[in-house]
Order: C-alpha cells, then sequence, then structure tokens
C-alpha cells in the first residue's frame, strides 16, 4: 500500500508542475505580454500603457524568461496569485468571495447527478436491450447533446416568462422575506442553474454506470449470488453494482472540470456570483491575476480530485495496488 | 463500413448529408439573412418569417441557414486539428513506452485537469480574434481524449505479428506508425473524429455564445443564440430555431459517432 502511495504522488509531482508551467504560458499568450507586443499592436486586443506597465512590474515581462519563470515559480509557491487589476485587492480574497456561490452551485449539480445517474444507470444496466435501457438511453443520448445554453434559455422561458414559476435569474429577490419564505426564495432561484448543471454531467455519468454494471452482472460471482437464492435487485446493487461502483468513484474527479466548465455559462446565463463569472469577467476585462489565479485554482483542484479517489479507490481495492 | 451502421447510424449519415447540403445553398439565402428591417424587428414566426425576425428585422430562418456552413467546417477543421495533434501525442506514447509514454501521458493529463471553458476562452480572448483562433483553440484543448484513444490503440497493436514483422523486416517507427499501424487504428479513431466533430461545433457555438468567438459580421448558431438572453421576455424564437439547428448537428453527429463505434467494435470481435 505504501509503495502504491508514494508512486501515485510522485507521479503527481510533474502533473502539478506541468500544470503551473501551462498557466505560465497561458501568461505569455496575453496581449501586453511580450510574445504578443512582439508582432504587430493590432495582432492583439489593445491595451492600455498603464495595463501594460503594471503587467511588467508584476510578472517581471522585462527580465529573461528563465528568471520570469523562477518568479512565477516562487510566487505560486507562497501562494500570492496577486492583486486584481479592476479592484486592487488580493485575487484569493476575489476568489473566496465567489467560491461559496460556485460550491452551492456544483455541490448540489453533483449531488443530483449521484442520486439520478446511479439508479437510472443499474435499473438499465440490470436488464441490457430491456425496455428501461432503451428508453432511457434515448432521453440520456438527447441530454447528452442539448447545448447547456440553449436548454437553459429554453427552461427560463418556459417556466419563468411564460408559466412564471420560478424565477429568471439572480441568487434571490430583491425584497427577499426573511426566515423560511426567504429559504424558498433562494431554492426557488437555484433550481434552474442546479437543473443545466445537472443534466449535462447526469447524461455522462448514468451511462459510465450502465457500463459497469452491464459489464459486472455478466460476471461468476453474480450468476452466483442469484444461484444461492438472493433476489434480483440484490444480487444487481449488492454485488454487481458494488464491484462496478470502484472504476466509478475514480472517475468521479474528471467530472470537476466538467462541472465548473459548464459554472462559466450556466453562472453567466442566470447572473449567479459565483467563480464561473469571476472567471468570465474577467477574461473581458483582461484581469490577468484573477484569469491566472482560477485557472490555477481549477487545475489544481482537479489533481488533487482524481488523486483523492484513487487512493481512495485502491485502500478499498487491493487489487489496484498491484502493479500492472 | 456503411452497411455495418445499424439504422439510427443511418439515419444520423442522412442528416449529416442534409445539413451539408443546407450549407451548399446558403449563399442563396445571404442577402436575405443580411437585409436589416427595424420596421420588422423581433416580429414572430409567420409565413413571411418562419423563424421570426430578429432585434434588427433580420430573417432568423435565412441567418440559420447562412450560418450552417460555418458551424460546420469550424467544427470539421478544430476536430482534425484535434485529431492531428492527439494522434502524434497519443501514437508517441503508445509506440515509444517508456519515458517518453511517462511523459506524453503527464501532458495529456495536465491537459484534462483544466476545465476545458477555461482553456478555450483563455485563448479564444487572448489571440487576435479570427476563425483560425477559433479553430486552434478548440483544437489545442480537446486534443487528450484523442491523444489518450489512439495510445490505447496504438499499445494494443503495437507487438501484434504484422507489426513485429515490419520492424523485423527493417521498417523504421514512423514508416511502422504511419503504414502499419495507423490503417489499422483507422476505424476507431474515426469514432473519435466523429465525436470531436460534435464536441468541436459545441465548443464554437459556446464560445460564439459567450461573445468571444467568432469575429463580427460571421455569425454562427452559436453567435445568433448570443443575442437570446436580451430579448428572453419577449421572443422566445430567437432561443428556440438556432438552437434546434445546433442541437440537431451535435446529435446527428454524436449519433453517427455512436453507431460507428457499435459497427466498429462488432467487426473487431469476428
Amino acid at each position: 500500500m505504501t509503495r502504491y502511495l508514494v508512486r501515485r504522488l510522485l507521479l503527481a509531482i510533474p502533473t502539478l508542475f506541468g500544470i503551473v508551467v501551462l498557466v505560465f504560458l497561458l501568461l505569455h499568450l496575453a496581449p501586453g505580454s511580450p510574445a504578443s507586443a512582439a508582432g504587430s499592436p493590432e495582432a492583439g486586443r489593445r491595451v492600455s500603457a498603464a495595463a501594460r506597465e503594471e503587467m511588467r512590474k508584476l510578472y517581471g515581462l522585462d527580465r529573461p524568461l528563465p528568471e520570469r519563470f523562477v518568479k512565477w515559480i516562487g510566487r505560486v509557491a507562497r501562494f500570492d496569485l496577486g492583486e486584481s487589476f479592476v479592484d486592487r485587492r488580493p485575487v484569493s480574497e476575489r476568489i473566496r468571495e465567489a467560491l461559496p456561490a460556485t460550491l452551492a452551485l456544483n455541490g448540489l449539480a453533483l449531488f443530483f447527478t449521484l442520486a439520478i445517474a446511479v439508479p437510472v444507470g443499474v435499473a438499465a444496466g440490470g436488464r441490457p436491450e430491456g425496455p428501461f435501457d432503451r428508453a432511457s438511453a434515448v432521453v440520456l443520448f438527447a441530454l447528452y447533446s442539448m447545448p447547456i445554453f440553449w436548454a437553459a434559455l429554453l427552461l427560463q422561458t418556459l417556466l419563468s416568462v411564460k408559466l412564471g414559476w420560478l424565477p429568471l435569474y439572480g441568487v434571490s429577490s430583491d425584497t427577499a422575506p426573511a426566515g423560511l419564505a426567504g429559504l424558498a426564495d433562494r431554492l426557488a432561484h437555484l433550481a434552474l442553474p442546479v437543473t443545466c448543471l445537472t443534466y449535462a454531467s447526469l447524461a455522462f455519468f448514468a451511462r459510465l454506470v450502465r457500463a459497469g454494471v452491464v459489464e459486472a452482472r455478466s460476471q461468476d460471482f453474480v450468476t452466483a449470488a442469484l444461484a444461492r437464492g438472493l433476489s434480483r435487485r440484490q444480487a444487481l446493487w449488492r454485488h454487481a453494482f458494488r464491484n462496478a461502483l470502484l472504476p466509478l468513484v475514480t472517475l468521479l474527479g474528471l467530472l470537476l472540470p466538467g462541472l465548473l466548465s459548464g459554472s462559466v455559462i450556466v453562472e453567466r446565463i442566470f447572473a449567479w456570483p459565483g467563480l464561473g463569472r469571476l472567471y468570465f469577467d474577467s477574461i473581458l476585462s483582461r484581469d490577468y491575476p484573477v484569469v491566472l489565479g482560477l485557472s490555477l485554482l481549477g487545475g489544481v483542484t482537479t489533481l488533487a480530485a482524481t488523486l483523492a479517489a484513487d487512493i481512495a479507490a485502491a485502500i478499498v481495492d487491493p487489487r489496484l495496488r498491484e502493479p500492472a | 463500413m456503411i452497411r455495418r451502421l445499424p439504422g439510427s447510424g443511418r439515419i444520423a449519415l442522412v442528416v449529416v448529408a442534409v445539413l451539408w447540403a443546407v450549407a451548399a445553398v446558403s449563399p442563396l439565402f445571404a442577402r436575405r439573412a443580411s437585409e436589416i428591417r427595424l420596421d420588422e424587428r423581433l416580429q414572430a414566426p409567420s409565413l413571411a418569417h418562419p423563424f421570426g425576425t430578429d432585434d434588427l428585422g433580420r430573417d432568423v430562418a435565412a441567418r440559420v441557414v447562412v450560418a450552417t456552413p460555418i458551424s460546420l467546417t469550424i467544427g470539421l477543421v478544430a476536430a482534425a486539428v484535434s485529431l492531428l495533434v492527439g494522434f502524434g501525442i497519443g501514437a508517441a506514447a503508445g509506440y515509444f513506452g517508456g519515458t517518453t509514454d511517462l511523459l506524453l501521458s503527464r501532458l495529456i493529463e495536465v491537459v484534462l485537469c483544466f476545465p476545458v471553458l477555461f482553456l478555450l476562452l483563455a485563448l479564444a480572448a487572448f489571440l487576435p480574434p479570427s476563425p483560425a483562433t477559433v479553430v486552434l483553440a478548440i483544437g489545442l484543448t480537446t486534443w487528450p481524449s484523442d491523444a489518450r484513444y489512439a495510445r490505447a490503440e496504438i499499445l494494443k497493436a503495437k507487438n501484434l505479428d504484422y507489426a513485429r514483422a515490419a520492424r523485423a523486416a527493417g521498417a523504421g517507427p514512423a514508416r511502422i506508425l504511419l503504414r502499419h499501424l495507423l490503417p489499422n487504428a483507422l476505424p476507431p479513431l474515426l469514432v473519435s473524429a466523429a465525436f470531436g466533430v460534435s464536441w468541436a461545433i459545441l465548443a464554437e457555438a459556446s464560445l460564439s455564445f459567450l461573445g468571444v468567438g467568432l469575429p463580427a459580421p460571421a455569425s454562427s448558431w452559436g453567435g445568433i443564440l448570443s443575442a437570446a438572453p436580451a430579448y428572453i421576455e419577449e421572443a422566445w424564437w430567437l432561443a428556440l430555431f438556432p438552437g434546434l439547428a445546433l442541437f440537431a448537428t451535435v446529435s446527428a453527429y454524436n449519433l453517427l459517432a455512436e453507431s460507428l463505434r457499435h459497427a466498429t467494435t462488432e467487426a473487431g470481435r469476428t
């Protein structure tokens, strides 16, 4: 176990390094940086002289490349992401402000994704080519192919504009009542964005669950469980699904980048003050420190999540610890 | 290959063919699509304007038709870029193994760690706005899935008899990869390519919807949709029809990919 753990952690170090390097390269694409200044001024989008000066100071852009890189690594190591160009406050503070809104949105979306995808996937995989499998395959396929912003616009049109059941966008009403009614108001505002984020990852994950269950149910231990007199339901959930669960756990980490990508679009449409919207606004206002900080955060969080999932899987399943 | 496709795959093929046919005749509608008539702005669908009119009084149906070749071409070219980069890196990792594989696999992992839209937005917004930028941004962010696919295929095939025979006959890595392993990996790569096209069309639409895609006056389906949020309370047709075109296209390519996968794995078993 220790050997597996050490190996897995060692492999994560170059990946972490790669993430830091990639974000560093992103910085050099930014207009106003040496890379884009080398071309004609019209090549990059126009940047004010003041912003250019600011970037030069912050990232040492007048220094040679190796020196800039060392400086960048040093800042990252000290968790110093710099100050936002827009309001002069530390990037970490701006991220911390936007984090809860995104966590609420994505946490709920992740919860509903699993709560729906697992039963649907198990039921569909339990009887491949059965009526439920065929019906759910069509629905999941349609959801999978549906652009998230289109779904958001249609839901807004139908449920907010035509029927008036749910608020169009925002976090809460201006005249939000206190107490229980206030909570209901907030939940009503959450409903549409969470639905949009959920359906997209739901379609992806339910198909994985189904595939895992289909593979597991044809194996001997499921047959043996049925032969011992277990009900079909028990054999499916206690034996087939539990064996299909492990590879799914390791894939959970990969849901994260997808959810964050979805957040950019969903938070923009629903005026949700989270990380996705912060990222998009920062891109538009050329607030490079925030863009780089959020990119770094997104990459590192995913890496940590996949690492945690792999280690958790290895703790539960000794087979995974064996070197291949 | 086509004969092996299940019914749904043939339908998808027909839809894709129809879309390209629409793209071919779309120049006929160019004048109508760009005709601004402020006296007819935001009109609901009618016989004269089957998809209604937009905020400048332009005919939405004509705009959707004119956008067809833009979305389809960008999707195709971006997917090709992604496949080229992905196959190159994935095949090298799978073929050479060892340290090369370790390093290239880390590279794939690094890019996969980022939310795709984060990278896409940064590239699209930081590079000069042009169709080439959009294509490059999509290709450079979506290649890792192609690379993983190619790596697995090459890993499977490189020690099969025909590859060893080629090696024994004195063929170099480039020749073995391109002349022997690539043709063998073609059917699964075709599946990856079809998924890639639907992905790229979706990515381009997302960028254009967010306003960092193709520069005006070119407008793709995503670009037409970007006007919809502002008029959500009065003009539902601005959201419905361009999105429907996008949805139909993405579904068709996904369905094609799924049935190709079905056909190739079944062929592989026999």
